[in-house]
């Protein structure tokens, strides 16, 4: 492009700084410089013409500072501004007449300098040369003049102070925000629970943050301090998840919810305020919270695990469990003082024992340090060392005849299975989670679910460390809405009714978690009415879903409710009662090899005990032979094993092959033809049967016979065989063979295709 | 004495929709129209002679500095002064709101005075 096209623009640009009243400029005419010198700079940058992109920056530079300052030092910035152009004007008109420029620009820099913060080195060496030797050191210096927007800081909050004095003191005010914050904080909880979901998705940050800032925003106005500093502080954590400074992990998303609840209580105190009440006291450590934010904010993972003083004083052996029960009773009735201060006045602790325990809980507090691994590598990790496991068990067996003549060898190997599995056991814990955030999202739905039902509820979560597999936690949180949303339904009485049977008007769920064998039990449970044995048993007479009572346990009859088209409930609310629910709850957890057990008591309510096992990665597995193959069926699927006599085989030509057995009829699969194979043994009262449960439905698969129990490493098939009918992964058993897991549901689907 | 111009207030915020009327109405001018977004003032700005467009930056769907660009683009309105609230002077947000053409910014929270002394500068500047 010509020279001649700097000379238009800045011509114009001088044309325009004529027209200023009084040579002041402002917002507007600014930013039309501010466009115009940034198109200069690059057109300048790419026909190497330095001394305009370093000038222009300059100008650009002064530019911002100028409006960002409000023009508080526009008389001496105004003509610097002129002196600029005119600079500007100048070695445009060196290159129209001699492709450089012969000036010094120099002699400008150190006149902006002071006002735009940039020192101007003495020898710049850039007035006239074209020569691209030059060019790197230049563009540095041109950056700083143009790209030193991070640094931030807000020089016109200066000029706009809040003034005491015009504090809107208006009540109808106070109370739009109340309404209006109140909703705003809705939005963001139900936001962050599907920001949980997808931690990346821009939208969800977003819709999160806005409600914040504008909470902020109007808060400024109220002179509401305190709720100005928190959605502040929450919004600048959000603001750098949405530039990607800072990654949404539950950590986050636990201050956050935290945090809206912490504005939900002062903007409730707000409302309480001004219909006269006196402020409630909030339970919330504001101090503490913002500490959490700022250090998530600084990348940091809140100290989470830290034990509270008063734990410590207990390991320590401080005091006894009593004293510390009777101090934090004191604690109770003088909020403002801390435990180890009143247990100092109850003398029952020295300042020296105090100060060591909390010496102890500040260096717990920098234990806790992490780091982010990619999941999918964790999953590598866990299945290679699956892998490690049955090698070192194949290898055992191969070299068992020598570890007898070999004692070093044998001690070897010892150590090594040793090792071994204490690294299984270790990468395995590498993946779980504890169970708390899924604890924390059932209480927020009782919360929802409570207001919408007009339930008044209070949730106790026991065991909320308990860890899980993370790749459990999405696959149970669906399972246990439905009985959390049961137990409120169905479970919980309204409080008058409550009132009636003497029971506190304020219903109890309480969600449990404990680790038992290799097993996760998760417990529901609330302090309702308890199941209605008649009423269920009515609706399944009547649904023809069982034809007679008799021989059904009371665990028989609970377990009703899980039937698909079994509701008890009265009426149909936007929850449950449309008998959907705890079917889909049982198929759910079937799914996870878990179990449900109900305990219900009338009057006095139900529990719900579900087990999950730790991990999806092992499975419990029946191993069976037909034919020359190995098959593992699930043994939470399998309900007994026998061999039939020949008279309990009951086979009709043209019609399904049943076995009879505890009285019941099943309809036999015959699983060598299922799979194409031929097997040892044709007729069931040779073989072996399984009586297999899946789907509320039982059939009898028929093996050869039962090789062992075992507990194997699930692995998928590999993506060349894709999704294969009937099976659900395969394994590695202990002598080195392959054997294939069956999927018990799909055999079912299966054998019923085949009819 | 009341100023005879008619004010577009833009938030999504009804609360603070309010506070600036009030605000206004602290400065005199009393002549003022509310929309809850972007698409909503500027169905606004087509259908009514609007003297001063006083909007938030931070609005889902469409924010201030689209809303911004959307009347600088729009030949039949694109004269129409703008006022830019922002919460902090964010620099990248206020230099960003400049080169769009914005006539001036003020900060959160703001009294009656700062308020009336950007407006009456911006109409000042307009003539």
């Amino acid at each position: 492009m010509s020279y001649e096209y700097f000379v238009n623009l800045f011509n114009e640009m001088a044309a325009d700084y004529m027209c200023l009243k009084g040579n002041e400029i402002d917002i507007p005419t600014a930013g039309k410089f501010m466009n115009i010198l940034e198109k200069a700079a690059n057109q300048a940058a790419e026909q190497k013409m330095e001394p305009v992109v370093v000038a222009a920056g300059w100008l650009n530079k002064l530019l911002e500072k100028t409006v960002l300052a409000q023009l508080q030092d526009a008389k001496e910035i105004s003509p610097l501004l002129g002196e600029g152009i005119s600079l500007l004007q100048d070695i445009a008109d060196g290159y129209t007449k001699s492709e450089k420029y012969e000036g010094d620009i120099t002699g400008f820099g150190k006149k902006v300098s002071p006002f735009i913060g940039i020192s101007i080195p003495e020898q710049l060496d850039i007035t006239s040369s074209s020569s691209a030797d030059t060019t790197s050191e230049k563009i540095e210096i041109n950056q700083e003049g143009v790209k030193t927007k991070a640094s931030g800081e807000n020089d016109s909050d200066k000029t706009t102070p809040p003034s005491s004095e015009t504090k809107i003191k208006d009540e109808s005010l106070l109370r739009d925000f109340v309404v209006e914050g109140l909703e705003y904080i809705e939005q963001i909880e139900i936001n962050i629970l599907n920001l949980e979901k997808y931690p990346d998705d821009k939208n969800y940050i977003n819709a999160i943050f806005r409600p914040f800032h504008s909470i902020k925003g109007v808060a400024s106005f109220l002179d509401l301090g305190t709720i100005r500093d928190l959605a502040h502080k929450l919004e600048n954590l959000l603001d750098k998840a949405r530039n990607g400074a800072l990654v949404v992990t539950p950590s986050v998303i636990d201050v956050v919810l935290e945090g809206a609840d912490a504005l939900k209580a002062l903007i409730t105190g707000v409302s309480k305020q001004l219909e006269g009440k006196p402020q409630a006291e909030t339970d919330f450590d504001l101090p503490a919270l913002s500490e959490k934010i700022e250090s998530l904010e600084e990348g940091k993972k809140p100290p989470a695990k830290i034990a509270k003083i008063g734990q410590i004083f207990l390991e320590e052996g401080y005091i006894t469990p009593e004293e510390l029960e009777k101090g934090l009773q004191i604690k109770e009735v003088n909020p403002g003082k801390k435990l180890g201060e009143t247990l100092i006045s109850e003398g029952k602790l020295t300042p020296k024992q105090v100060s060591s325990a909390l010496r102890k809980q500040s260096e717990m507090a920098a234990e806790v340090s992490s780091i982010r691994v990619d999941t999918r590598k964790l999953d590598d990790l866990i299945d290679m060392v699956g892998e490690l496991v049955i090698n070192q068990a194949m290898v055992q067996q191969d070299i068992k005849g020598l570890t007898g003549i070999d004692r070093n060898l044998s001690r070897d190997i010892g150590q090594l299975s040793r090792i071994i599995s204490s690294l299984q056991r270790l990468s395995t814990g590498l993946r779980m989670v504890p169970i708390k955030q899924t604890f924390q999202r059932m209480s927020r739905l009782v919360r929802d679910l409570a207001r919408n039902s007009g339930k008044s509820i209070r949730v106790e979560l026991v065991g909320e460390e308990t860890e899980i597999d993370r790749n459990m936690v999405e696959e149970i949180y669906n399972p246990l809405v439905h009985m959390v949303r049961n137990s409120v339904d169905h479970g919980l009485e309204m409080p008058e009714e409550r009132i009636k049977q003497g029971k506190p008007p304020e219903g109890l769920i309480r969600l449990s978690a404990y680790h038992r064998g290799g097993n996760i039990i998760i417990e529901i449970t609330d302090d309702g009415k308890g199941l209605d044995k008649e009423k269920i048993l009515s609706r399944a007479l009547k649904s023809g879903l069982v034809s007679s009572e008799e021989g059904l346990s009371e665990q028989d009859i609970y377990k009703l409710i899980f039937l698909p088209g079994l509701s008890t409930a009265e009426k149909v609310t936007d929850v449950s009662g449309r008998g959907v629910g705890m079917d889909v709850v049982k198929q759910a957890v079937g799914r996870l090899r878990g179990k449900i057990e109900i305990e219900s008591k009338p009057g006095s309510g139900t529990t719900f005990f579900v087990s999950f096992p730790l991990t999806m990665a092992i499975i419990d597995g029946m191993i069976v032979k037909i034919g020359a193959q190995y098959y593992i069926v699930p043994l939470t699927a399998v309900s007994q094993a026998l061999r039939p006599r020949r008279e309990d085989c009951i086979s009709v030509v043209g019609s399904q092959e049943m076995i009879s057995a505890m009285g019941q009829l099943f309809p036999l699969v015959r699983l060598h033809s299922l799979f194409d194979i031929i097997p040892e043994k044709e007729n069931p009262w040779d073989a072996t049967v399984l009586i297999m449960e899946a789907d509320n439905r039982r059939k009898c698969f028929l093996v050869d016979k039962i090789i062992g129990k075992a507990e194997v490493v699930i692995k998928n098939l590999g993506g060349g065989l894709g999704k294969v009918k009937g099976v659900s992964g395969g394994a590695i058993l202990g002598d080195g063979r392959v054997g294939l897991i069956l999927d018990t549901e799909g055999i079912f689907a299966m054998s019923e295709s085949l009819l | 004495m009341e100023k005879d111009i008619k004010i577009l207030v833009v938030d999504d915020f009804a609360t603070m929709r309010k506070v600036i009327k009030n605000l206004l109405k602290q400065a005199r001018f009393e002549n003022v129209v509310e929309a809850e977004d972007g698409v909503a003032a500027l169905r606004i700005l087509k259908s009514q002679k609007i003297d001063l467009i006083i909007s938030d930056w931070n609005m889902p769907n469409m924010t201030g500095l689209d809303l911004l660009k959307a009347v600088r683009a729009d030949s039949d309105i694109a004269q129409t002064p703008f006022l830019m609230v922002t919460a902090e002077a964010l620099q990248e947000n206020v230099i960003a709101a400049v080169k769009a053409g914005v006539n001036n910014y003020i900060v959160k929270p703001f009294t009656a005075e700062t308020l009336n002394e950007k407006i009456t500068r911006i109409l000042e500047k307009i003539g």
